[in-house]
């Protein structure tokens, strides 16, 4: 029964530690969660600016869209190209949750998730919108965060 | 119990096996059929996740050394989750309640049967680390608690939809038992929404195979 008190104890003292292990990944890192939620806020977003536009290359900052076959095909069609980065996504369980939330949405006509680049790549139908809000609230459904969200020729790594 | 219920009870224990901290919360809407086994026990949970942040569902749980099963409702609530561009961590509370039944001429009565836990763990593409425990209160069946640390990397990453693979071993710690550490090396194959894994204790001397499904 000492033992098992024990071990509870020890236990416990782990999971109080976490979440201090965690924060000082945070204090460290570029793309914590925390910083997830500043990229919907001015300052963290005047950080990217002027560092994006350091670096000189502000529009095809990030991974640009993966051609898949579906992908080129919406593109085709004349779809709006988007490519969101997302934070967390690890593994085929990841990309699936992803694929099943947003395939759901009548806005979207071709969906991959690419492993490699990290990034949500998308098309949308013909005249459909979505927000970056929209996009932000469905990965969080998914149980992810966005970080970025680029349209367009910045997607397609074809901006000036 | 009947000796049928018992028996088919121990059939699907020796077919399945655990799947230890294998995202036990989905995505909204989502239903999840995870196949559990250990050295001591094995449990089947369908569960269904209304949010991102928690998940319930039935499970059946056969403890083969003991001579009892569990019959509970579990919901999991995923605490917190860390994210990073390279990087995920969850922490993880679990519990469940329901009834603990005797079997193979077992003579206990039904009991009401209560167990809580944690589950941690933190991954890149290709390094895993994860700790679970659990405390399992069943009457005069058991009173029980075990914890378990797994730690594992994986030799190439995959892409979306490619056959993932993953070199792991678990030890795990169970105070009541007389052997109270073991260790379960085995390997994880992950594709799409199935994940396979098969191993062996090296301490028990059984096979390992579990699998977790995600619809």
């Amino acid at each position: 029964m000492n033992l098992l008190i024990k071990d509870i104890v020890t236990i416990t003292a782990f999971c109080l530690c976490l979440p201090a292990m965690a924060q000082e990944h945070h204090d460290h890192g570029n793309h914590a969660e925390d910083d997830t939620h500043e990229h919907h806020g001015h300052d963290h977003q005047a950080t990217d600016t002027d560092q994006a536009a350091h670096d000189g290359h502000h529009a095809a900052v990030g991974p640009v869209l993966t051609r898949t076959e579906d992908i080129e095909s919406a593109l085709a069609d004349g779809g709006e190209p988007i490519v969101a980065d997302v934070l967390g996504v690890v593994c085929d369980f990841c990309a699936l949750a992803m694929n099943k939330i947003f395939s759901k949405r009548e806005e979207v006509a071709a969906i991959y998730v690419d492993l490699d680049t990290k990034a949500l790549n998308l098309v949308l139908a013909p005249g459909a919108s979505m927000s970056d809000q929209t996009i932000a609230d469905l990965a969080v459904q998914a149980g992810y965060r966005i970080a970025d969200v680029r349209r367009g020729d910045a997607a397609l790594g074809s901006a000036s | 119990m009947t000796a049928l219920q018992a028996a088919l009870l121990l059939t699907l224990g020796c077919m399945i096996s655990i799947a230890t901290l294998a995202r036990p919360v989905s995505y909204t809407g989502g239903w999840t059929v995870i196949e559990e086994s250990d050295r001591q026990s094995s449990a089947l949970l369908v569960h269904y996740t209304p949010a991102h942040q928690w998940s319930v569902g039935p499970r059946i749980e056969v403890n083969r050394d003991d001579d009892f099963a569990l019959y509970t409702v579990q919901p999991t609530w995923l605490a917190k989750r860390w994210f990073g561009a390279d990087y995920q961590g969850n922490l993880y509370f679990h519990g469940g309640i329901g009834i603990a039944s005797g079997i193979n001429d077992n003579p206990h009565t039904d009991q009401v049967a209560v167990y809580g836990g944690i589950m941690a763990d933190w991954e890149t593409r290709s390094l895993f680390v994860g700790y679970r425990n659990r405390y399992v209160e069943a009457g005069h069946h058991a009173s029980q608690f075990m914890q378990a640390f797994r730690a594992g990397f994986a030799p190439y990453e995959g892409d979306s939809g490619d056959l993932h693979t993953w070199l792991m071993v678990e030890i795990d710690h169970r105070p009541s038992d007389p052997d109270s550490v073991a260790a379960t090396p085995l390997v994880r194959f992950f594709k799409g929404p199935l994940l396979v894994e098969a191993g062996y204790n090296l301490t028990a001397n059984q096979p390992l195979f579990n699998f977790t499904y995600r619809f």
